[in-house]
């Protein structure tokens, strides 16, 4: 990839994201680091035991914002045949080709040798397509667990304990795997100077125009 | 999502949900590899059986063996005091049990060392009037209680070794209630007081929402 400022400088911008798709990403989003920071209480005893009125903070926040993010979730899902610009963005991200597995190889090879040219992206890359599915992966897999393990915490009953005892390593340990991956598409959203444009398609929903080209020759923007 | 099941490559080579090159059946068998490796790592790493722990006693009360004393009062014929020393001589008990926390955790086969409760009742000798026994912590923030017949059960113990080591202090060193029929805020841990009452005195959660009586339903 060649220096973004060695480019002339090209303010126009692009359509990137139109709003169902931002706000199913903020939406889910918000309500993932909230759950994300207060389930870690978990592993810090002097926060968990902060309780208001008879109830545990920590705890009950996290199941509340649980139930709720199940609510958006579905929300979400129900938006997708509702909004032709959030599905078209959902088809784009979850077909991949034999150029995903090409780019894939050169962002592998480019971390031991430099060069190599980049093999064409579209609207979405291979990276971006994985992080999609991961963390969709992800946030299925802890809503179900987590679904078991809050009504338990407030029926004590519904579950059997032993069951609900094996169902929480699972959700804590999903959780912990996928820090990795939020913390790389943090990196790359807020702090890598070649990628973190793209944040802008997400807040704003534009990118600029030379930016997209470089990245995304093979995207057509307006016709996502 | 909405649309029909996907063909396994579309004209342009691309396909959905799969790698390119690969069958379903090969990508399916992929992902059940995964999900098995994710299972096996949950094993390997004691996803099942992992302590987390809970104080509300901050900083953790430090145990001192010279100082501590274990005391046994309140409606009782013979109350007493035990230091350290004459807590372990007493004729003890290996018991392995469940542990269950009431937030979802739990971990299997705990070994605890320590003195069946049923031993000091009738050291203690309750009085007529003894219905409930109350379990105090070392700075006297947390405490719990159960009632008499409960604390006799036979698996319910005060113990000062887990799984072959003396307690560390998070797990309360030196003594902890063993209740493995209830959720763990039934076993106060850093245990100094054992106090017998005729009325239930409700524990540091039971005032703050849990239940008093926290049964395991298995």
């Amino acid at each position: 990839m060649t220096d973004d400022r060695a480019r002339p400088p090209h303010r126009g911008l692009v359509r990137r994201f139109k709003v169902p798709t931002r706000l199913v990403h903020w939406s889910l989003s918000v309500f993932f680091i909230l759950l994300l920071l207060t389930g870690l209480t978990n592993f810090v005893p002097e926060l968990k035991t902060i309780h208001i009125g008879g109830a545990r903070l920590f705890a009950w926040a996290h199941v509340a914002l649980g139930f709720a993010m199940v609510a958006v979730a579905a929300v979400a899902l129900l938006a997708l045949n509702r909004s032709r610009s959030l599905r078209d963005d959902m088809d784009a991200l979850t077909r991949n080709g034999p150029d995903d597995t090409r780019w894939l190889r050169h962002q592998l090879a480019r971390l031991i040798r430099r060069g190599g040219s980049e093999p064409p992206v579209a609207k979405f890359n291979a990276g971006q397509k994985l992080n999609a599915l991961l963390s969709a992966a992800a946030t299925a897999g802890l809503l179900g667990t987590g679904v078991i393990l809050g009504i338990n915490y407030i029926t004590k009953r519904v579950f059997s304990t032993v069951f609900v005892a094996d169902v929480f390593p699972l959700h804590t340990w999903l959780a912990l795997a996928f820090i990795p991956v939020l913390l790389g598409h943090l990196y790359l959203a807020l702090i890598n100077p070649s990628t973190r444009e793209a944040l802008r398609g997400m807040t704003s929903g534009s990118v600029r125009r030379d930016w997209a080209r470089r990245h995304h020759p093979g995207w057509t923007p307006g016709e996502d | 999502m909405h649309q029909n099941p996907p063909s396994p490559a579309t004209p342009g080579g691309a396909s959905r949900f799969g790698l390119p090159g690969l069958s379903r059946g090969r990508f399916l068998a992929l992902l059940g590899a995964g999900a098995l490796t994710g299972a096996g790592a949950v094993r390997v790493f004691g996803g099942g059986s992992s302590w987390r722990y809970n104080t509300v006693e901050n900083p953790v009360p430090a145990f001192v063996p010279a100082s501590y004393r274990l005391v046994i009062d309140g409606l009782v014929e013979r109350p007493f005091t035990l230091t350290y020393d004459e807590l372990r001589a007493i004729p003890a008990v290996r018991q392995v049990s469940d542990f269950h926390c009431v937030e979802g955790w739990g971990v299997d086969d705990v070994q605890w060392d320590g003195v069946r409760l049923q031993t000091i009742i009738e050291r203690a000798r309750p009085s007529r009037d003894a219905k409930f026994v109350t379990f105090h912590s070392m700075q006297g923030v947390y405490r719990d209680s159960l009632s008499l017949h409960q604390s006799g059960l036979p698996d319910v113990l005060i113990a000062y070794d887990m799984d072959g080591q003396p307690l560390e202090q998070d797990h309360g060193a030196p003594l902890r209630l063993v209740m493995p029929r209830m959720f763990g805020y039934k076993g106060a841990k850093w245990l100094t007081r054992i106090e017998f009452s005729d009325v239930q005195e409700r524990g540091f959660w039971e005032e703050r929402g849990w239940g008093v009586d926290a049964w395991i339903t298995a």
